[in-house]
């Protein structure tokens, strides 16, 4: 496109400029805080905040939580995407629209809406009551439960994307051969479908898991102080303790265990092709 | 993070040394911005014949963004909370105020002439913080009740990183009979009720909306918030504990070495005033330090207002909030929300 690469390399360079000084200038100064103690480069911060048993009940519960749904995401997602790609145009297209249309919401107005489904007055614990399932509301709120319903809600959309975008390009003969060859759907499944669509779950898996891990307005409003997570975590102890060592080390982890997840989910499926 | 926010103040040092000379940099709550506005900002400017710049965000923001421009303060003046002000001044970021060039000062309710010593802060407003519950379903007395039967699973507490968490549980140390600043047996109690408490809010809007939907039926809140509660359908009380109410106050500073004293001292000075102190009671954007303000009942109603209830107020001492919140927050971890 250009004459040489000098001409491609100028028109860059804004940006290049902008994100360094922007993006990763301000994230390097502030990874490098969480190596830093009384100004000495020091890996007490990290051994500190792994000593403290709210510390590893909260990482362990962000791992749970961002696990569960980006599980729970796929199975739903596989059967959502499947049934999308086999409908017709306009009747996909209309489908395919009610999904992406929660992510033109507010992630705030979302969550807020879940505080009146769970209450004790909400649709839920009337669906409860009316069943016979209970006498009284069961407290849904600022629970785990809570708030994996409402991480689930909020990213499940970008699994079925992801899965769909992959299914598209699914060979549409290969599902009823192995059905012709004696296949059973569970070996349809697992021995065509997933490893011809694992670069969809890979994509969809990593951001399910890396936003569940780095959300924080779901947690904070669905869980509240009762269920903290990592990320709610950091905000308490820049907000509270003023302590930016340890909402440095918070970050560094997150920003670790987002990477991590990627890596792992590239593994896994490499494994299985 | 205090680089960045270094960093992130350059830009405006340098916009900030183009400015007109009468400019006057103030940091403040970002609650009813367009009200304070209305009442407060823009006649001063209007007096004044300067540009009043407003820099908003949480207390920790704005103090380190204080702390981090210390050399070359951006900000003149600020409002914050006692404990907060009492902070700064301890790490020398602040200057002593000369009341002489304030002459609302003299009008104040004693309590705010000079609420963390040494002239460092004066306050502007008062807020009391009782229990505000459901009347046609419980009975609240005391602080005690909080932690009671009547209330399991349907009681929220402030949480203890807010303003409310620490006066609660100094209400309930007093409730509980432990009178010990630490709160270690209080904290320990409300561990223990832990499962019975819904949640430990971190907004007044929050608890508002749970209890507009019956979700919870009692919890401690600010004065500041009761309108919320007074104008609903549901029949929501203020209780006047056995133990009497506590509160708090907030207060003004003058950062150290902002070379912009003077007009500080005027804008203090005017949002101090009985003119102005009125019309932001009036506007129930905050309850009056001035004691000269007369507000109708209907506005009273809302405000902490009168000597006899702010001087009834049962206050935590803000340096005993400094020297022990980050021990009660550890404990409250370590034993409530574990």
């Amino acid at each position: 496109m250009f004459q040489n690469n000098r001409e491609g390399l100028a028109l860059a360079l804004p940006a290049a400029v902008f994100t360094a000084i922007l993006f990763l200038l301000p994230i390097g100064m502030l990874l490098s805080e969480a190596f830093q103690v009384d100004g000495h480069w020091s890996l007490r911060g990290y051994l500190d905040f792994a000593s403290k048993p709210l510390n590893q009940t909260v990482f362990w519960r962000s791992l749970k939580l961002a696990g569960l749904v980006a599980m729970t995401s796929a199975v739903i997602g596989y059967a959502c995407a499947f049934c999308i790609i086999n409908l017709d145009g306009k009747n996909r297209g209309r489908i395919f629209g009610l999904i992406v249309l929660p992510l033109m919401i507010s992630p705030v107005a979302r969550t807020y809406a879940w505080i009146v489904i769970l209450g004790r007055t909400g649709i839920v614990n009337d669906a409860i009551i009316g069943l016979g399932l209970s006498d009284t509301p069961i407290r849904i709120l600022f629970t785990e439960t809570a708030v994996f319903i409402g991480l689930l809600q909020l990213f499940l959309p970008l699994m079925i994307i992801s899965l769909i975008s992959s299914m598209e390009n699914l060979p549409k003969d290969v599902i009823a051969a192995s059905r012709v060859l004696g296949a059973s759907w569970l070996q349809v499944f697992t021995k065509v479908i997933l490893p011809l669509t694992k670069d969809g779950l890979v994509l969809g898996g990593t951001l399910v898991f890396t936003g569940s891990l780095t959300a924080y307005i779901t947690p904070a409003i669905l869980g509240g102080s009762k269920v903290l997570m990592l990320e709610t975590l950091l905000y308490q102890r820049v907000n509270v303790a003023n302590d930016f060592v340890s909402a440095g080390v918070i970050a560094t982890i997150l920003i670790v265990m987002s990477f991590g997840a990627n890596i792992l989910l590239k593994r896994i499926a490499a494994i299985r092709s | 993070m205090k680089r960045l926010l270094t960093l992130s103040t350059a830009l405006g040092l340098v916009t900030g040394a183009a400015m007109a000379q009468d400019t006057l940099t103030i940091s403040v709550y970002s609650f009813g911005m367009d009200a304070m506005t209305e009442a407060v900002f823009g006649p001063f400017e209007e007096i004044c014949g300067c540009d009043v710049v407003i820099e908003t965000g949480n207390s920790v923001e704005r103090m380190a963004k204080i702390e981090a421009n210390a050399a070359n303060p951006v900000i003149d003046m600020a409002v914050m909370s006692a404990h907060d002000a009492l902070a700064l001044a301890r790490k020398d970021l602040l200057q002593p105020l000369d009341v002489s060039q304030i002459p609302s000062h003299g009008d104040l309710y004693a309590s705010a002439q000079d609420p963390i010593g040494g002239n460092f802060a004066v306050g502007y407003g008062f807020y009391a913080t009782s229990i505000v519950y459901r009347s046609d379903l419980v009975e609240i007395n005391s602080w005690a009740d909080l932690l009671s039967d009547d209330l399991s699973g349907r009681v929220a507490l402030p949480n203890i990183t807010g303003t409310q968490g620490p006066l609660t549980l100094h209400m309930l140390d007093i409730a509980l009979g432990n009178n010990d600043i630490s709160f270690a047996a209080t904290i320990g109690a409300v561990g223990a009720h832990a499962d019975d408490i819904v949640t430990f809010y971190n907004r007044s809007s929050e608890l508002a909306q749970l209890m507009l939907q019956e979700e919870v039926i009692a919890a401690p809140i600010g004065r500041f918030a009761w309108s919320r509660f007074s104008g609903a359908d549901l029949p929501f009380a203020w209780a006047e504990p056995i133990e009497g109410q506590t509160g708090g106050m907030n207060v003004m500073v003058m950062t150290k070495d902002n070379g912009n004293e003077a007009l500080a001292y005027q804008f203090m000075d005017y949002w101090l005033s009985t003119e102005v102190q009125t019309r932001v009671a009036e506007a129930l954007l905050d309850s009056p330090a001035n004691a000269k303000v007369v507000v109708s009942d209907e506005i009273a109603e809302s405000l902490t207002y009168g000597a006899e209830l702010i001087n009834s107020l049962n206050m935590l001492d803000p340096a005993a909030i400094i020297d022990n919140r980050e021990a009660w927050l550890e404990n409250w971890n370590e034993n409530v929300v574990n």
